[in-house]
């Protein structure tokens, strides 16, 4: 294979040119790789918390009906559905709180809480007092703490909720829970019972909660619930589409920057190549005299722009390892309320990203050196040999 | 001297340029036998480097036919033509044109390897090769470490190297002093009585082409001369 030889004689003999090949295609394979791994790891943070912090499917009451009536029997059929960790049935309603002289409108939510723990583990986010303090169906309450501090409230305070239509009932605070999210500022937990109670809708409910095995799978369960039971059941990718949309357009501007990216790096490879040939004009000229088909001539310099992508792609994945590496080892100072309680940058190292930069790249690379290759395939031997 | 035409050429016609067309071989036949040493000379501009591209197969002609070893060499395909190119001829250019990025050795190995020779067996042919030039000390040493008369030299090595049948130089001693001139076309002279093969070469040096068997005077693409010199053995 003298094609190896003679484009490997050539990218040693011009290592200057090589190495700000090198250097461009390393950089873009680098930062593409840094990009990737910080992408998925916003992308990763973001659902993590997202199907953590939420039921999976969330089945709520046919259409033009307020109410779940007899969901026992729907609760039983939903626990026999394959990968189905939890079920939580809820009442939820709107309520006026009310401390002293403070009043905050919030969403109340009547639980089960060992239930509620299977489907939403709400224990994790406890500030004070205990999830289960509501177990029975006495007048407890437990609160966001943006909404406890909003009303000026502490443990074992007594707090009066009025809803239109009923009588004003004081709650007594057990707990305090913080989840860094908008709901801290909003919702309050009461037991299920003692809520169907306050509202006087009887043993009904407003919707139920689930956890399965493979969150990934929500789409498919729901869609049975719904075809089954003729409940609307809605699945967290459904509830959240306008988050999963941004994070795929998001994703798509970002291969819009990374062929970009690759683009560039891809022309100053194009550029080493182009002059190499300029400059070998007269070289390539003898080697056709010599016998080398105009085929072995395009491949010489196809293995040159080979070589310099792949010397360019190693160089780039060992960069991007440890700058990502880097980059997911800084502590940085975020309050805790903030984004999720994250306290560093989001960073997801994953193989397949080397594999798809270093491909990416590879390809660009091939590609440009598809034209200087052909100009120099192209070359008339006697106008070669004789432009020396 | 073999009575066989090594090289056959009917009513070759070269034109050069779309629009002001230049007619750079007008209706050549030419015969030439296996084992000739010739020179082809004439002013510049004449055709005599036209003449040994076609020859060369470095060029298409715009009309007419060229026989090499009896096959026409014009109706071949690109990749016939490298072929040939490769096992057939054998080039010496004015300029050495050697790869600066490979040794003496590595450049003469050249040919052979693009004729899928093996690396050992290329090794051991091309190092014989230089020696036969008078290089054997020489085997490791890139083009920027030698001599303009050395690096022809590895140049006629190269040139011979796939044992071709026909070795064609253009000007091969244009860039020498008259000396390292003297000394190249006594190597010339050698090989070609050693291993029988034809000789072309083009030159304007006439002091060398007097020392040919036979000279083919070459004047507005036409053969103006073709006169055996009495040189040949």
């Amino acid at each position: 294979m003298f094609e190896l030889d003679v484009a490997t004689r050539h990218i040693k003999s011009r290592r200057r040119q090589t190495l700000f090949s090198v250097i461009a295609v390393s950089l873009a394979v680098g930062i593409i790789i840094i990009f990737m791994s910080m992408m998925g790891g916003y992308t990763s943070i973001l659902i993590d918390s997202t199907t953590e912090n939420q039921a999976h499917i969330t089945i709520m009451p046919k259409e033009g009906e307020d109410y779940i009536h007899l969901y026992h029997g729907l609760e039983n059929y939903v626990y026999d559905l394959e990968g189905v960790k939890g079920v939580s049935s809820y009442f939820q309603g709107e309520a006026a709180l009310q401390y002293k002289h403070n009043a905050e409108g919030v969403l109340l939510y009547g639980i089960n809480p060992e239930d509620e723990n299977r489907v939403v583990n709400r224990d994790k986010y406890m500030l004070a007092g205990e999830f289960a303090s509501i177990e029975n169906p006495g007048s407890r309450m437990i609160l966001g703490f943006k909404l406890a501090k909003n009303l000026d409230v502490g443990m074992s305070d007594t707090v009066t909720a009025q809803i239109p239509g009923a009588d004003p009932t004081d709650f007594t605070i057990t707990g305090i829970f913080q989840t860094g999210t908008p709901v801290d500022e909003t919702m309050a937990f009461v037991n299920l019972e003692r809520l169907q109670d306050f509202y006087g809708s009887g043993d009904v409910i407003t919707g139920m909660g689930i956890r399965i095995s493979d969150a990934y799978a929500a789409d498919t369960t729901a869609n049975g619930i719904d075809r089954e039971t003729g409940y609307d059941a809605i699945s967290w990718m459904e509830q959240n589409a306008e988050i999963l949309t941004l994070l795929e357009t998001s994703e798509g501007m970002v291969y819009f920057f990374y062929i970009i990216i690759f683009g560039i790096s891809g022309f100053g490879v194009a550029n080493v190549l182009i002059m190499i040939v300029m400059e070998k004009m007269g070289e390539i000229g003898m080697l056709m005299a010599m016998g080398t088909s105009r085929r072995s001539i395009m491949l010489i310099f196809l293995l040159e722009a080979t070589i310099l992508g792949m010397m360019g792609v190693v160089v780039g994945c060992i960069l991007g390892y440890l700058a990502s590496a880097a980059i997911a080892s800084i502590t940085i100072p975020i309050p805790p309320d903030m984004y999720f309680g994250m306290d560093h940058l989001p960073v997801v190292i994953e193989f397949k990203n080397f594999i798809t930069a270093s491909i990416f790249a590879m390809v660009i690379n091939i590609i440009a050196g598809v034209f200087p290759a052909r100009r120099a395939s192209k070359m008339d031997p006697v106008e070669a040999i004789y432009s020396v | 001297m073999s009575e066989k035409n090594i090289i056959q050429i009917k009513n070759l016609t070269k034109i050069f340029g779309d629009g002001v067309e230049i007619k750079a071989l007008d209706d050549v036949n030419l015969n030439i036998e296996q084992g000739e040493f010739l020179a082809i000379v004439g002013p510049s501009g004449s055709g005599k480097s036209t003449l040994l591209n076609q020859i060369g197969i470095l060029d298409s002609p715009t009309s007419g036919t060229i026989l090499l070893d009896g096959i026409d060499v014009t109706k071949m395909s690109d990749k016939q033509r490298s072929i040939t190119r490769n096992k057939q001829l054998g080039f010496i250019f004015q300029y050495h044109h050697l790869l600066p990025d490979f040794n003496a050795l590595e450049n003469v190995m050249m040919p052979l390897l693009i004729n899928g020779v093996k690396r050992s067996k290329a090794r051991k042919i091309a190092s014989q090769m230089l020696e036969e030039v008078g290089l054997g000390d020489r085997l490791k040493h890139r083009p920027n470490q030698l001599s303009g008369g050395q690096n022809q030299r590895v140049a006629i090595a190269r040139a011979l190297v796939n044992k071709p049948g026909i070795v064609i130089g253009d000007e091969p001693t244009g860039n020498l002093d008259s000396k390292a001139s003297d000394n190249i076309y006594e190597l010339l002279r050698k090989l070609n009585r050693e291993h029988n093969q034809t000789f072309i070469l083009v030159t304007h040096d006439e002091r060398m082409a007097a020392k040919t068997d036979r000279i083919i005077r070459i004047v507005d693409g036409k053969i103006a001369e073709d006169s055996l010199n009495g040189n040949s053995d």
